[in-house]
């Protein structure tokens, strides 16, 4: 047991994952291992790859080469709808909604399909999950909005929705690409300490990316940093704080930014 | 649905029944052409309305429903029933078939090649003139005599479709229906909720083409014969107008549409058959630039803006 607690179970693993785009290689091998009920954020300039490593990760787009592990088992050759099904939530840096579909069936049609009722013809779907649904607005607050097209929902409600449609496939992990993209820093607070209750409250392991440093260290129990397409440093928040080659590199884009 | 709408469906049923007692057979003949048109039309709002899929070549599945009615009963003397229940299995069999290769590709793409498999179906009717008579068709594919009257296969119609249209309603109410509309508003979105988003439009697509295909076994034996221009494009068009005209947004669009398109064609395309495309077209950008939603968009609207004001 004792030996349990030191290693935990490592949820995801990729090996010397790479991609590239032309001329450019987006991600250069990389080593990740993410540990069961980590709350990872992965960080790193524009361009680090952070997106497209998640986007490899879920099998949204194909690797190059390398493999990836969910729970022990290879998932490198599955189609996105099975690698979430095995148990891999997201969500999108651009919001990725039905926007058409009322904020309540947008959470009832994730759930219909979690639970393998999709291909069901004759059954009424409105009350199917329904109480479930309104149960996982409510949890990322937006009962008030169930019966409202999700299309017309403000900005930071609809990430909050793209949120309900990820937990609503009760997925052991949670990938989570700029969940607070577009937000106001007192509303990307909100956010992430919302993401942080939800992993401390059902023990789920999630991997977010972030720009807003203060929301990271804030948190992250651990923090991988990503620069152009490599991991540069990987740890607890004081551990990368305290890292020189991740203050070169973010000192010296404020240095270029500054110019 | 509400309450009302149900109320206002027993009453339109009530007068759909009544009808035929009261109208010359002519207009009762329209009326039967008006809803097969709207189950074709339906069908084929379920892939473009909900499914978010432009088929150019669904008169390829009306056709093959209409061809396995009629040669069932002209060479294979199989009672007219049965080959009508053939006819939907038929069509929904050549959509599967064609199906697989049309749902890998999207959009643009999806159009022309559900166009070019239409006009494969043509060919083969139109070549194969030892099965299906070539250009010259196949004649006198009548009901049984118990059926012949036109009240009598109006009524027979009328069940056929409106049992249909209350099939395809519940599909789209469905979880199925949900992970579909899921499916046309953001597929990737849906993959990754966990819908194998190809064989869920390839479903929708079997689906679209049992129903066109049910359309075609009945007109087959309203018209009394098969012609090959039922798989032409131009016949590929005609539910794609009437979705148009009626709105796709809506479940009851196509009905609205069929509706409207029969009404227009039988005054104006009789009289001056020459003018009916122009006239046509110009209906359709009407429609579409005044009337985005369709004919159903009409009654939406007005409902809508009374609604706000009244809370005023």
């Amino acid at each position: 047991m004792a030996d349990r607690a030191r290693t935990p179970q490592v949820v995801l693993q990729t090996r010397k994952l790479k991609k590239h785009f032309g001329g450019v290689q987006a991600v250069c091998g990389v080593d990740l291992s993410v540990p069961d009920g980590d709350l990872r954020a992965v960080i790193g300039p524009n361009g680090a790859g952070k997106t497209t490593l998640f986007n490899l990760i879920t099998r949204d787009i194909p690797h190059d080469s390398g493999q990836i592990h969910f729970q022990g088992e290879e998932i490198s050759a599955l189609s996105p709808h099975a690698v979430c099904r095995r148990g891999i939530g997201r969500t999108f840096q651009i919001t990725s909604i039905f926007r058409r579909l009322t904020t309540l069936e947008n959470v009832q049609t994730a759930l219909l399909t979690h639970h393998r009722r999709h291909y069901n013809l004759f059954a009424p779907a409105s009350r199917l999950y329904r109480d479930a649904a309104l149960a996982l607005l409510e949890r990322v607050g937006l009962s008030e909005q169930a019966l409202k097209p999700s299309g017309v929902l403000a900005h930071g409600d609809q990430r909050r929705l793209e949120l309900a449609i990820a937990l609503a496939g009760d997925p052991r992990l949670l990938m989570l690409d700029e969940p607070t993209a577009g937000m106001a820093p007192r509303e990307r607070h909100e956010i992430m300490e919302l993401v942080a209750r939800i992993g401390a409250d059902t023990g789920l392991t999630i991997v977010f990316t972030e720009h807003d440093m203060d929301v990271v260290f804030a948190v992250a129990a651990h923090i991988t940093v990503l620069h152009q397409g490599w991991v540069i440093a990987e740890g607890r928040p004081q551990e990368v704080r305290a890292n020189q080659e991740v203050q070169r590199i973010y000192l010296g884009q404020q240095v270029a930014r500054s110019r | 649905m509400t309450p009302v709408a149900w109320r206002w469906l027993v009453a339109l049923l009530i007068v759909l029944l009544l009808l035929p007692l009261v109208i010359p057979a002519f207009f009762v003949l329209l009326l039967i052409e008006i809803a097969i048109l709207a189950l074709f039309a339906t069908a084929f709002n379920l892939l473009m309305g909900f499914g978010g899929m432009v088929s150019f070549g669904h008169a390829a599945y009306f056709a093959l429903g209409a061809y396995t009615a009629a040669l069932l009963v002209k060479k294979a003397g199989v009672a007219m029933l049965l080959a009508l229940a053939a006819a939907p299995l038929v069509a929904a069999a050549g959509a599967l078939f064609f199906g697989v290769f049309i749902v890998r590709l999207t959009a643009t793409y999806f159009a022309m090649l559900s166009l070019a498999c239409g006009q494969i179906v043509f060919t083969i009717i139109f070549k194969w003139t030892s099965l299906t008579g070539g250009d010259n068709g196949l004649l006198n594919v009548w009901p049984p005599p118990l059926l012949k009257a036109p009240a009598a296969y109006y009524y027979f119609t009328l069940a056929v479709v409106g049992l249909s249209i209350l099939a395809l309603h519940a599909i789209v109410q469905s979880p199925f229906g949900y992970a579909l509309k899921a499916v046309r508003e953001n597929p990737r979105r849906a993959r990754f909720i966990g819908v194998n988003v190809r064989r869920h439009q390839l479903i929708a697509f079997v689906l679209s083409g049992f129903f066109s295909g049910l359309a075609g076994g009945l007109f087959a034996f309203f018209n009394g014969s098969v012609f090959p221009d039922f798989a032409y494009f131009n016949k590929s068009f005609e539910p794609l107008v009437v979705v148009l005209l009626g709105g796709m947004q809506s479940f009851f669009g196509p009905l609205a549409g069929a509706l409207g398109f029969k009404v227009l064609e039988t005054f104006i395309a009789r009289q001056w058959p020459i003018y009916w495309p122009l006239f046509l077209g110009i209906v359709v950008i009407a429609v579409v630039v005044l009337l985005p939603r369709g004919f159903v968009g009409l009654l939406e609207a007005r409902t809508w803006r009374i609604g706000p004001a009244r809370r005023k």
